[in-house]
């Protein structure tokens, strides 16, 4: 996989693509996890959101930049 | 538990002695605490929030410059923009101003592209774009408002620094969604993530008030009569409890998942409680348009059945919890309808009367309607509150909160911004003013500002204060402190001062916008870079380029108000109130009535929101309500009426809906005589009957508004019917 992507002359980060995927993966499972109300279990709901979707964005980065798709 | 230490204190009685006296000292320390939690605990919030806000601001400033991003200082600007103490409204904002800096960087890049070498030509369209990006902010009421504001000021903040150098325009777009994008996220990540402040709450609350404040006042009208003005005013307050409910499920549902899922049964319960106000209200009136002596009879039937619900309504104790009282009321209601309909065959069969029957008919269709929503009311109210309850699949017309919106208003916002665009930019060339940039810039995020709030007027004098306060307030921080700073860490330590007065007010919702005018002047004036430049002239020429362009929007917005001010407002929005029960006659039956509901409502709101002639506004809104209800049950009984029934009713509903479009004297008379001639073909038809029967004692209701359009010679019309 390249580590950027051009679109029409234009030169895009592949990381700008996997931040906006790992955004609605994000959100899906916020979806999910609402519904069945995981969230009640937690101490501190937020943080907890934003480090899911920290983990969520680096092993997608990681698999991009050192994984196995190259 | 203050009780519970006394009560335990006074059981130990005497022998406690020493430990009671310590103890009691313990309770006056406890309730001092107390005290000063809650005299504190506004303060507290408002503290958090300065913290969150310096936070972020730094957080931005130190990225930007670390990113060598061009103009730092536009990411300082989006943050004081975008944050908010409630998270939610963070979020949601957040999303439609990305939205819109995207639209607003593709129009840049656009017009510059097409107009490039034609100056005039390239400054007729932005102000176009910029004039219907206006138009657009304040066509909806919500944070998509926002994402027309953006888009409108973004495509100005893109052109006007490739005006001299073209080829610099792709890379300042591109710079400006990365600025407007890192802003976005540091404040949302800076209010998402540290202690968040919920609205979440504050919607339960509002529900729980609804439903509290709708079931004590059924209870304590169904004794007797209410006067008109006491209906009146119940009316305004249920319909601003429907309306407040609405705007913070909208901006709720983008806080959290968790009221994401529960957002379409709030929806459903406002719904069915805006069913259940209309059938009580027509209820009363009803009880109101019997009062004179010809009637008793009819009257005192009716009251028997008030009686049967009151019975029914006390089986609920006011003061259990409200969840309780919900279950109580739902099952109370599925109980009380057997007896109801006893009582009414028992009360029918006493009336001897044609009239006095038709009246009770009436009356008692509607009070077992009413029954019924109730019912569903509170079984609405029991799903939303429990915890893991079934989701019922709801039909899409269930959910549905029309609103009404202005078009003409809104094209005269687009004219109005355009044309002042316009004179700007052509001062701009005219004069060749370095400041001239920025006047149009300033024009063009006044414009949008004030075009998304529900009264520009009143927030124009107030806008320009807070930007001169705003720039002042920069170049004391810039040239007096700053001078003689180096450094991040001395920037921010010289920022703070000025932060903390800035952010500090935003927890008062009155003060937020002005705050927030004034601290996006501040960012705006001060520029800050990693290489600071500072010039006293082209700050004064900055200033001055702001000022003007506060005082331009300021034109477009005061000036140049609706011709003839608020009355010709006042009768356009009366107008539309009046036409959704003209819709509710011409237009599709599916979800009409869902929409004569809410539309109307909100119509309504508006129009209580410019204050005067408040009476006229109540009646005619009362008026709306009842009719509108009645022509869509009528609409959706007749389809089952033989065909010469049927004409005629066709023929009311175009009476009613031409009513209601034109009111006057011979539209109501032509009004009146359809309704008798399709009541005197309805014979058989019961159902149809009442519902005629209601449409004509509203019609000839002698308190109402349509009163005025009342021939006098109406009793003999009352005689022939």
């Amino acid at each position: 996989m390249l580590r950027e992507i051009a679109v029409g002359g234009l030169f895009f980060p592949a990381l700008l693509l996997l931040f906006i995927l790992s955004l609605a993966l994000h959100t899906i499972l916020d979806g999910v996890a609402a519904r069945y109300g995981w969230y009640r279990h937690l101490w501190y709901p937020a943080l907890f959101r934003v480090s899911v979707f920290v983990c969520i964005f680096s092993v997608l980065g990681f698999l991009l930049l050192h994984g196995g798709w190259v | 538990m203050t009780v519970a230490i006394v009560a335990v204190v006074r059981g130990f009685g005497t022998h406690a002695g020493g430990v009671m006296t310590a103890l009691v000292t313990r309770m006056r320390a406890l309730d001092w605490r107390a005290q000063w939690h809650e005299a504190f605990a506004g303060a507290g919030q408002a503290w958090l929030f300065v913290f969150k806000g310096v936070l972020a601001i730094g957080l931005s400033a130190w990225l930007a410059m670390r990113f060598d991003l061009a103009k730092p200082y536009e990411v300082m600007v989006t943050c004081a923009i975008v944050l908010h103490p409630n998270s939610g409204m963070v979020v949601a904002k957040s999303f439609y101003r990305v939205l819109g800096t995207m639209v607003g960087c593709l129009a840049g890049v656009l017009l510059v592209a097409v107009f490039v070498q034609e100056r005039t030509l390239l400054l007729l369209g932005m102000a176009l774009w910029v004039g219907l990006c206006a138009g657009g902010a304040s066509l909806f009421r919500n944070f998509k408002s926002y994402g027309f504001v953006l888009a409108g000021y973004t495509a100005a903040i893109v052109m006007l620094p490739a005006l001299q150098q073209p080829q610099l325009l792709f890379q300042s777009a591109v710079m400006r969604f990365s600025e407007v994008m890192l802003g976005i996220l540091v404040a949302t990540f800076v209010c998402e993530a540290i202690a968040p402040q919920r609205l979440g709450p504050a919607l339960r609350a509002s529900i729980r008030s609804q439903f509290t404040g709708f079931v004590d006042f059924v209870r304590g009208s169904l004794a007797g009569m209410l006067e008109r003005d006491a209906l009146q005013q119940a009316h305004l307050r249920f319909v601003s409890k429907v309306v407040e409910v609405e705007n913070l499920r909208s901006s709720v549902v983008v806080e959290d998942a968790g009221v994401r899922a529960i957002s379409p049964r709030v929806q459903r319960l406002n719904q069915r409680f805006m069913a259940a106000s209309t059938s009580y209200q027509s209820l009363h009136h009803l009880m109101n348009r019997l009062q004179d002596t010809d009637h008793a009879e009819a009257r005192t039937a009716l009251m028997a059945l008030f009686n049967v619900q009151a019975e029914a309504l006390a089986q609920v104790d006011a003061e259990a919890d409200v969840l309780a009282q919900a279950r109580a009321l739902e099952q109370a209601q599925a109980d009380v309808e057997a007896p109801l309909r006893a009582c009414m065959t028992a009360r029918r069969a006493a009336l001897t009367e044609r009239e006095a029957r038709l009246d009770f008919d009436t009356g008692a269709e509607l009070m077992l309607r009413f029954a019924a929503e109730l019912k569903a009311y509170a079984e609405a109210y029991e799903a939303l509150v429990k915890r893991g309850a079934q989701q019922r699949p709801m039909a899409r017309s269930e959910r549905v909160f029309a609103r009404g919106n202005d078009w003409l208003e809104a094209a005269s916002i687009v004219v109005r911004v355009a044309v002042m665009i316009l004179i700007t930019g052509w001062f701009w060339i005219a004069t060749a003013w370095p400041g001239g940039a920025f006047a149009m810039l300033l024009s063009s995020v006044f414009c949008g500002l004030l075009a998304s709030k529900p009264k520009p007027r009143a927030a124009v004098r107030a806008m320009f204060k807070m930007s001169v306060i705003g720039v002042l307030a920069g170049f004391v921080c810039l040239f007096g402190v700053l001078a003689h700073m180096s450094g991040f860490v001395l920037l921010l330590a010289g920022l703070l001062p000025f932060l903390i007065v800035g952010f500090y007010p935003f927890s008062n919702p009155k003060l937020e916008p002005m705050a927030r005018i004034g601290l996006l002047t501040f960012f705006l004036m001060m520029q800050l870079d990693q290489v600071m430049v500072y010039d006293v002239p082209a700050f004064t020429n900055r200033a001055l380029g702001l000022l003007l362009g506060a005082l331009v929007s300021g034109v477009a917005f005061q000036l140049f108000a609706n011709p003839g001010d608020n009355r010709f407002l006042h009768q356009r929005l009366l107008d539309k109130l009046r036409a959704e029960v003209t819709r509710a006659c011409r237009a599709p039956l599916a979800g009409a009535r869902e929409r004569v509901e809410s539309a109307s409502r909100d119509l309504f709101m508006q129009l209580i929101g410019y204050g005067t002639a408040q009476d006229e506004f109540l009646g005619w809104g009362l008026s709306v309500h009842e009719t509108g209800r009645a022509i869509v049950d009528l609409r959706r009984d007749m389809t089952t009426a033989p065909a010469p029934l049927y004409q005629r009713l066709v023929a009311v509903v175009d009476a009613i809906g031409d009513l209601y479009a034109t009111p006057g004297r011979a539209s109501h008379v032509f009004a009146r005589r359809r309704v008798a001639s399709a009541r005197r073909a309805a014979a058989g038809h019961s159902q149809v009957l009442q519902h005629l029967h209601l449409l004509r004692l509203a019609l000839l209701d002698r308190e109402s508004v349509l009163a005025q359009y009342m021939a006098s010679a109406d009793k003999e019309e009352q005689h022939a019917a």
